[in-house]
């Protein structure tokens, strides 16, 4: 009922651009990706998750959800033929991430298991110009009068304000592939109650993406607040088997306390639909058929994000 | 802060597992235990009419679909910990239908879910009361009469008088027992040194400390009463069931009676009140 994004907005003090940064869409538009061919990879995967994968009629979602993941990873490492520096990435699966910060007076701190966490060599270079950085101060958080904004959240009692990637409890020091690159969530409860809406998704991708990039920073330039030279960008994708929400994340600044000076950006591409229908059997009404069966409804472009995505910080 | 229950409510000792010679409690009320508000439906336990030796007290309850129980704060002025005792306003998030609301006699309110602060809570709605209205909770009272919004609450000294309210409550700070079925409504008839006097429904006069808070408005959900249930279905859903099929004659104590109205029922405890009719 209560809006996630905007109440996650407010706690990471950022601000929302809707659609994907230049950046990403340039690489979308590049033609020389190869596309084509990619479709119909995206098409057989697509269907080897919802159609051929499973001994019984249909598979359920915690089964086909991380099978179309595991697909769709699949065909975007095939492009490290042609980018060679794509190789230097790897997948971490439940690491916790761990981050406390302090904003107006309340101590907050985003603790859990952050999904799949995909680490690469090189960090994302920066993707919005310092124009953009110097524009957003002058961008005003909105309030949520008279709730306050740290509703619903769990009151917890921290004895160790603790910062880190994964380095203490999943990495060693000296981890060559220590930059968060992308985030990916997939919600693959069988039981609707039990996932994420949207929205919420959505939320919980920007906390954890915030989280990440803050724990980087923090150890990567010391823990005082200030406006970050070189911003820290963190990618996420969350999806529950149909609908993907991407979303790019630039940290710009650790100073959180105030509610004004730099904020930091946030770019959000919601309720991408991968396909639109998957049938099993196909609907047969008075010997008719009405729908054959099969992935109805696939768009091409929601592939086309996932990779320029993944491509993002290589290319 | 305070407990939302008086306590967990303890089963006699014999269901504790003892096997003493008291009746045996066969229906605890454990799930009446929860301390702590909150606004996520707990489920509950029906009884059937039954009481806590097991056999029937009440005739003519059970069956009827399952329902959760909301738990709903009759407390309007109950401050969140670490709050001044000032004015605050809250966010009406969501009106809805209550299951548990529908006993025989009062009425189906519906509940609000409002929030303010950092914290969310069920309270009785008011006729016309929508999400995304603002209401607002005062304990104070001015020298002039405030024009209250519908849904705000205030102590009774600070209303106009002849406001109707509802959620009254008889003792500062014990929480609304007054006025609370669907469509109801006090009037504030008159204010007298320091206490006000309210007519109830039922048209008879209560007189309340002036600091008593009460809501400003009717209660919702106004054509309760002029539903028709329509079937004997109807009424197996809400739980009731069929009354004997015995003729009886009745006696004195049927039909309509016509007599003065008792006298006016006063809260307050003063040694020597003044006049008052």
């Amino acid at each position: 009922c209560f809006p996630g994004v905007r109440q996650a907005q407010w706690l990471t003090k950022t601000k929302l651009v809707e659609g994907l940064p230049p950046a990403v869409q340039g690489i979308m538009d590049n033609p020389d990706l190869g596309l084509q061919e990619l479709e119909e990879r995206a098409k057989h995967a697509v269907s080897h998750a919802r159609l051929w994968d499973t001994a019984e009629v249909a598979p359920r979602r915690e089964q086909y959800c991380p099978v179309l993941f595991e697909n769709l990873i699949h065909i975007c490492r095939l492009m490290s033929g042609k980018y060679p520096s794509l190789s230097k990435r790897m997948l971490a699966r439940n690491c916790r991430i761990a981050a406390t910060w302090e904003r107006e007076s309340t101590l907050l701190q985003v603790r859990g298991l952050s999904g799949i966490l995909m680490n690469s060599k090189t960090p994302i270079p920066p993707v919005a110009s310092k124009e953009e950085i110097l524009a957003t101060k002058a961008h005003v958080l909105e309030t949520f009068y008279p709730i306050a904004p740290t509703i619903d959240l769990q009151e917890v009692n921290v004895y160790k304000e603790l910062n880190d990637t994964g380095k203490s409890s999943c990495f060693r020091d000296g981890y060559p592939y220590s930059h968060p690159h992308t985030l990916f969530f997939l919600e693959s409860a069988n039981v609707r109650t039990d996932r994420f809406r949207p929205e919420q998704l959505r939320a919980k991708m920007l906390m954890f993406a915030f989280g990440n990039a803050l724990a980087k920073a923090k150890a990567l330039h010391g823990n005082d607040h200030k406006v970050l030279e070189q911003p820290v960008v963190v990618q996420s994708i969350g999806t529950d088997g149909q609908l993907f929400q991407f979303m790019v994340f630039q940290l710009n600044t650790t100073d959180l306390v105030s509610n004004d000076g730099v904020k930091n950006l946030v770019w959000i591409e919601s309720d991408q639909n991968l396909y639109e229908k998957a049938q099993c059997v196909p609907e047969v009404k008075k010997g008719v058929v009405l729908k054959p069966a099969g992935i109805s409804g696939f768009q091409p472009d929601t592939f086309k994000k996932f990779l320029a995505l993944y491509l993002h910080g290589t290319v | 802060p305070q407990p939302w229950l008086p306590g967990p409510v303890s089963p006699p000792a014999a269901c504790r597992g003892l096997a003493a010679s008291a009746p045996r409690c066969t229906t605890d009320p454990l799930w009446k235990c929860r301390a702590k508000y909150t606004v996520r439906p707990v489920g509950m336990k029906k009884t059937g009419g039954r009481d806590h030796t097991g056999r029937l007290r009440v005739r003519g309850i059970g069956g009827g679909h399952k329902r959760r129980y909301r738990m709903i704060d009759f407390q309007r002025l109950r401050y969140e910990e670490g709050a001044p005792p000032e004015p605050f306003t809250e966010k009406v998030i969501n009106v809805r239908y209550d299951p548990c609301r529908r006993v025989r006699s009062a009425g189906s309110a519906d509940i609000a879910l409002v929030a303010g602060g950092n914290r969310k809570r069920w309270i009785i709605a008011t006729e016309n009361m929508q999400p995304g209205d603002s209401i607002t909770n005062s304990p104070h009272i001015g020298r002039m009469a405030v024009s209250a919004n519908e849904g705000d609450a205030y102590p009774l000294g600070a209303l106009p008088v002849g406001t109707l309210i509802c959620n009254l409550e008889s003792h500062p700070g014990k929480g609304a027992q007054y006025i609370r079925a669907a469509g109801t409504c006090g009037v504030l008839l008159r204010k007298v040194n320091g206490t006000a006097i309210v007519q109830l429904p039922s048209k008879r006069q209560m007189q309340v400390l002036e600091t008593c808070v009460a809501t400003v408005g009717r209660v919702s959900n106004v054509d309760h009463n002029k539903r028709v249930i329509g079937k004997a279905g109807r009424n197996r859903w809400l739980g009731k069931r069929p009354h004997t099929g015995l003729w009886h004659r009745k006696g004195g104590w049927a039909g309509r009676k016509i007599r003065p109205l008792p006298p006016m029922k006063s809260y307050v405890n003063l040694p020597r009140v003044k006049a008052m009719d």
